[in-house]
């Protein structure tokens, strides 16, 4: 879909209902980021169709996480205005008392907030990043992987707190990863994307218990063996 | 680095209050004392109608330093508008754009300035009109070129995914990384101004007389090269340490921007 | 190749064509009637009113903005520049013979300019920091804050009213080109130490040079074959710059010497607003701009190819 010759996706089909979550799994390279542009809205598909509720995607003011957390907000103002954009840019204020629950969820201090990017360490930013996808309550929230630039235990924290959120607010979330330990313990279903194609769609516990696909199997396995995956009995 | 800022400082005092510390009126004709050389009464001379040099320096820099930073300003507003129009506003309008400044850019400016200032006449505005829109095209490349690629930041993905406003994506997160990079070129613009100033002045086709203002200044003092060399020398000094000053001064602040770029470089990366 | 090929044509034109345009506009627009500054400068009197509107009929300026236009640009794309509203000769011979004391003097200060800021750039650069480089850089540096038209009055100051040495004012002898040359050359000389300088300084620094000197290539051939190439890319630029500012310098330093030109040519028909002098200097600059930078660009591609690539 890039513009030029190569062809970056082709045959990938999901649907995502409204409050689930769809892990799309894969390595580097096999079009994740792709998938991410395509639904926003920011490359056009050459064929096919991205729809929510029948009308293009963008209508719904979906929402990203970046992976860097950081690079996410601009570094010359303080995280409340970033935050607040959501709002803003359509003549509406930020309701404080949804802020500060948020705030809460993520155990995020509100004075962070006035800090800078660079003056709030990575998973501060990472929440904060959180924070701003979620301000205008958009049914829909993309997290390109969104715990890959944390460290071991603040990942773990933070997949937690996105999990709790989602609860609560009732958003459909596509997780796009390449760790499939997050992947297995926090989505209802698994993609595995490769070289521009969906292997397999499959129910997460189905996944974790036999995936369908070669891909998927050696996927698994390895995850299996890192210890990154545990069995689900 | 502390004797340029010291000698930027004395010259936007000058600039400023200058005028009031002058010792006489600038315009003040005395012939009796005409091309008096340089003493107590007349520190610095008189011109050829007897006017104080000294005087005509001090309020000569409110014109030089005043209009070079009106024009400069003018061109800085222009030039970030055309390069922001052509980093956001798509791959037409960017290819339009930089074609139209890299023909004003092809064109030498001086000569510009020196047609259309001509054919409007002496006075300040046209002054103002000819340097001015010929001065704004280095601050359009340098704003394109960041402006291009700030697109890819991630803080200008979630402002379009946010539904901002062009407009405001270019107020909030382009223009303020531009800043630092712009002055840069603002310096430097500011110095081409005065002198660009100075020699519409000395062509006749700048600021009129008898208002005090250094090219013409110059222009007066020529035709008395041989009995009153000195009078010739104070304008040009005056163009010349200006010049050097600002020159200097953005040298400077451009090391010290590349060195910030340096350690935020080293600290991300 | 082709195509970027194209696309600097297309600019040559638009630049033309906007030139052209522009500065008409600029008449047009400008204070005062057309046709009443062509009468005036014909007649030089106070001239009756059908006398003007006479003038306004035979100089195509009753039609309006865009057939007036055409009324100039139709004969001007044949080669006609028309007839000097105050004259009433043809432009061409007399534009021939500014340019004709233009050109030897714009190349002279552009050979001066060379002369002075190649060794010394070289010579800078083989010490950077050294005292022969900080005098260099600070030479550069003044260089480039003295205006042309001050640096010519002290010249004359100096050489022709102090010592006597040269002549000064008009160009009646070959010895008159001497220091208008020189107050060019002095400022084209200031910027172009600082490029080269530079240009050198980052040739040198480049990856490819250290394992060169390890290979045991001499250092006068690693100059010759890959500094040299590298620093004169930058050099290109400069003079392509250079020739812009040689422009604007002949205009200061004609007036400064009272020498005869094309920038007195363009002055002195500005002051008796002869419009139609003052479009053929302003359209003769475009034409010579774009050929020059046309040819600059083609320097490019002769040195690096990758140039050609990018362009596209």
């Amino acid at each position: 879909m890039r513009r030029g010759k190569t062809l970056t996706l082709d045959a990938v089909t999901f649907s995502l209902p409204k409050g689930d979550t769809l892990a799309v799994v894969g390595e580097s390279g096999a079009g994740k980021s792709t998938l991410i542009a395509v639904v926003l809205g920011m490359l056009k598909p050459v064929a096919g169709r991205i729809a929510w509720s029948g009308g293009p995607v963008s209508a719904c003011r979906p929402a990203l996480v970046m992976q860097e957390p950081r690079a996410a907000f601009n570094p010359v103002l303080p995280l409340r205005r970033s935050i607040s954009e959501p709002l803003t840019a359509r003549g509406a204020s930020v309701p404080q008392e949804r802020l500060a629950r948020l705030c809460d969820g993520l155990e995020l201090p509100q004075t962070l907030l006035d800090r800078r990017p660079g003056e709030v360490s990575i998973g501060q930013a990472q929440r904060a990043g959180i924070l701003r996808a979620l301000v205008a309550a958009p049914p829909l929230v993309l997290f390109d992987e969104p715990l890959s630039a944390l460290d071991a235990v603040t990942q773990k924290h933070t997949a937690r707190l996105i999990a709790d959120l989602q609860r609560e607010e009732g958003f459909a979330a596509l997780i796009v990863t390449h760790d499939l330990g997050y992947a297995a313990a926090f989505s209802d279903e698994i993609a595995v994307l490769r070289k521009g194609r969906i292997e397999e769609l499959s129910p997460t516990s189905d996944f974790v218990e036999a995936p369908r696909s070669e891909y998927g199997l050696a996927l698994r396995d390895a995850a299996f063996a890192l210890g990154a995956l545990e069995k689900v009995a | 680095m502390r004797s340029v800022v010291v000698l930027v400082t004395v010259f936007i005092l000058i600039a400023v209050a200058g005028p009031l510390v002058a010792p006489h009126d600038p315009t003040a004709i005395n012939i009796p004392d005409r091309l008096s050389p340089p003493g107590a009464a007349w520190w610095l001379g008189t011109d050829a109608l007897g006017r104080d040099i000294l005087s005509r320096l001090l309020h000569g820099a409110r014109w030089s330093l005043g209009l070079a930073f009106l024009i400069s300003l003018i061109g800085l507003i222009i030039g970030t508008a055309v390069g922001l129009a052509a980093a956001l506003g798509g791959k037409i309008a960017d290819w339009v754009v930089m074609r139209v400044t890299d023909s004003f850019l092809a064109f030498p400016e001086l000569v510009a300035a020196v047609v259309i200032a001509g054919i409007l006449g002496g006075g300040v505005g046209s002054l103002i009109l000819a340097l001015g829109v010929t001065g704004w095209m280095r601050y359009a490349r340098v704003a394109r070129g960041i402006g291009l690629s700030l697109g890819t930041r991630g803080y200008v993905v979630q402002a379009k995914l946010a539904g901002m406003s062009t407009l405001s994506i270019a107020r909030w997160h382009y223009l303020p990384s531009l800043l630092p990079s712009l002055t840069v070129v603002w310096t430097g613009m500011f110095a081409r101004a005065i002198l660009g100033i100075s020699a519409l002045g000395f062509l006749g086709f700048g600021v009129q007389p008898p208002t005090a203002e250094w090219g013409t200044m110059l222009l007066d003092a020529r035709i008395h090269m041989r009995s009153t060399p000195l009078q010739m020398i104070w304008p040009g000094l005056a163009v010349v340490l200006c010049v050097l000053a600002i020159n200097l001064a953005g040298d400077a602040l451009r090391d010290a921007l590349a060195r910030r770029e340096d350690q935020s470089s080293a600290e991300t990366g | 190749m082709i195509l970027s090929a194209a696309g600097v044509l297309l600019r040559a034109v638009v630049v033309l064509t906007g030139t052209a345009i522009a500065t008409f506009a600029l008449l047009w627009a400008g204070p005062g009637d057309p046709a009443l500054a062509v009468a005036m400068a014909r007649y030089d009197t106070v001239v009756p009113a059908e006398v003007i509107d006479q003038v306004r009929a035979e100089a195509g300026l009753d039609a309006g903005f865009w057939p007036a236009f055409w009324n100039w640009i139709g004969p001007l794309l044949s080669g006609d520049f028309g007839n000097s509203s105050v004259t009433g000769r043809p432009v061409w011979p007399d534009l021939v013979a500014a340019i004709s004391y233009t050109v030897p003097l714009a190349l002279l200060g552009l050979a001066i300019g060379l002369g002075i800021s190649v060794p010394l750039a070289i010579l800078a650069a083989r010490a950077p920091g050294g005292w022969l480089d900080r005098f260099a850089v600070a030479i550069a540096s003044l260089g480039a804050a003295i205006p042309a038209y001050w640096l010519g009055l002290l010249l004359i100051l100096l050489f022709a009213v102090t010592l006597a040495w040269l002549p000064a004012m008009g160009a009646r002898t070959p010895s008159h080109v001497i220091l208008p040359a020189l107050t060019l050359g002095l400022g084209v000389a200031a910027s172009l130490t600082r490029i080269i300088r530079s240009g050198i300084l980052e040739a040198r620094e480049q990856a490819f040079l250290p394992a060169f000197r390890r290979r045991g290539v001499a250092d006068r051939a690693i100059g010759r074959d890959h500094i040299a190439p590298h620093a004169a890319i930058p050099v290109i630029t400069v003079i392509g710059l250079e020739l812009a500012f040689l422009m604007e310098g002949a205009v200061m330093v004609e007036v400064i010497f009272s020498r005869p030109g094309l920038g007195s040519f363009l002055v002195n028909a500005i002051e008796a607003r002869d419009f139609p002098k003052v479009q053929a200097v302003v359209i003769l600059a475009a034409l010579l701009f774009v050929v020059l930078n046309l040819l600059i660009d083609l320097l490019y591609r002769a040195i690096d190819p990758r140039i050609g690539g990018q362009g596209a």
